[in-house]
């Protein structure tokens, strides 16, 4: 399992895609979610990644109702990840 | 496909599994949150197969294309939301007059307006009703689960094909976008092209797909005959699904996730001493009068639970012809009801004497 664990992840959101629904925030298990006060493009306050620690469980991404507004990446790099 | 074969989809994705199951040969849309994934999923799955997917220009000429391709006789879909509905009921109002076979699939947001992404009830009326201009109807599917978003999706196109008739499926977003557990059906034989079809050749060359008639008399005629088959719908093909109904004092009703959290609902009644049951209709157009009226003569008291401002309701009314209190309890603007506000709904209705509910 440790080798789990080693594994980094990254998310991102998409700023100009986020409808500022706020259910990828009340998914994410870690707290890496948080909702901003800037607005994007369209005039709506949008989510950001905030901290550290996505496990790549993929809850945010399932929940997100706009497809391509969350991506998240695997990333490279062995237990430090990149 | 493989016997017995189980996916893990949202209700968006198991409509276009649906779709392709019942051997549709195109998908034309346009993007619009929450039935984007209809269009991502076609988008993927489609082309492979050999059919075709093509992302329109707008609305406009998706259902435009849709108009065309169903002409020929082939099977045909498109998927939109509350506002691509609106935009496309010029051309859905086309095919209808022209007894054509078509899929639509609305997954319902907030509204009006450019209103929100969450979920809501409120295209019921431009769907139901027909919605465009003149005097026709849709056949209308509502479905409450993934599994339901693709065997609808499948009954939709023998419906569609049955009748000559454009056929909806309705829902909200929060069906659309759950993931849950779906069994694929075994995909339906392939159909020959059915001889009212244009191939625009010399042998369909009488064929004639027409909405335009310029003598009164002959627009009577088409509009006598498309009432003649809506009177022969209503006969045949009224679907609901009832639970806990035999001893019921009151009914609450409620389509799409609506009915999922009635179902949680009644019993939830049950255990505080109210007899309570459910009625959910499947189709929305037929409308399940019967079944409402064999409730209404029961005695029992409805309660509509929607996500608008009571649109379903007005059907219940009729159908009951308010012989019986018809009391609403709703939602909008995105929001879901709780099942212990539906409760405590529930309670509050049941409580008040029969003669009080009757006003």
């Amino acid at each position: 399992m440790a080798e789990k664990h080693s594994k980094k992840f990254d998310v991102e959101i998409t700023v100009d895609e986020c409808k500022g629904c706020g259910r990828c925030v009340a998914a994410c298990p870690k707290g890496v979610l948080r909702m901003t006060n800037k607005v994007n493009m369209m005039g709506i306050v949008y989510v950001e990644a905030a901290n550290e620690g996505c496990v790549g469980c993929g809850a945010c991404f399932y929940t997100c109702p706009e497809p391509g507004a969350i991506t998240i990446y695997e990333l490279d790099g062995g237990e430090n990840g990149e | 496909m493989s016997e017995d074969k189980r996916l893990l989809l949202k209700g968006n994705e198991a409509a276009v599994h649906g779709a392709i199951l019942a051997g549709c040969e195109c998908f034309f849309g346009y993007p619009i949150t929450p039935a984007s994934e209809i269009a991502h999923a076609a988008a993927e799955i489609f082309p492979k197969l050999g059919r075709v997917f093509l992302q329109a220009e707008s609305e406009l000429a998706a259902i435009n294309m849709v108009f065309g391709a169903s002409a020929t006789g082939r099977r045909v879909i498109t998927a939109s939301s509350g506002l691509g509905i609106s935009l496309k009921q010029e051309g859905i109002s086309y095919i209808a007059t022209c007894e054509l076979p078509a899929v639509i699939i609305d997954i319902m947001r907030g509204g009006p307006g450019l209103g929100n992404i969450g979920p809501e009830q409120s295209d019921y009326n431009q769907v139901v009703k027909g919605g465009g201009h003149g005097s026709y109807k849709c056949i209308v599917l509502a479905p409450n689960s993934a599994q339901e978003m693709c065997d609808l999706t499948m009954l939709a196109f023998d419906l569609a094909d049955a009748y000559r008739i454009p056929a909806y499926v309705l829902t909200d977003g929060v069906i659309g976008q759950m993931m849950e557990s779906v069994t694929l059906a075994t995909p339906r034989p392939r159909k020959p092209v059915p001889e009212w079809a244009l191939a625009g050749n010399s042998e369909t060359r009488r064929n004639v797909v027409t909405s335009i008639y310029l003598a009164h008399d002959d627009l009577e005629q088409v509009n006598v005959n498309l009432q003649n088959k809506y009177a022969e719908i209503e006969r045949n093909e009224q679907r609901f699904e009832t639970y806990k109904t035999d001893d019921a004092e009151l009914v609450l009703v409620g389509y799409g996730i609506i009915s999922r959290l009635i179902r949680t609902a009644v019993d939830a009644l049950r255990e505080k001493g109210v007899k309570a049951g459910m009625l959910r209709p499947i189709t929305l157009f037929p409308f399940p009068k019967d079944a409402l009226r064999s409730l209404a003569a029961q005695n029992v008291t409805f309660l509509c639970v929607e996500m608008s401002n009571g649109q379903m309701i007005d059907d219940v009314r009729l159908a009951i012809e308010c012989s019986r209190p018809v009391n609403l309890y709703n939602r909008m603007g995105g929001n879901v009801p709780g099942v212990e506000e539906i409760v405590n709904e529930g309670i509050k209705v049941a409580s008040r004497n029969p003669q009080e509910r009757l006003t």
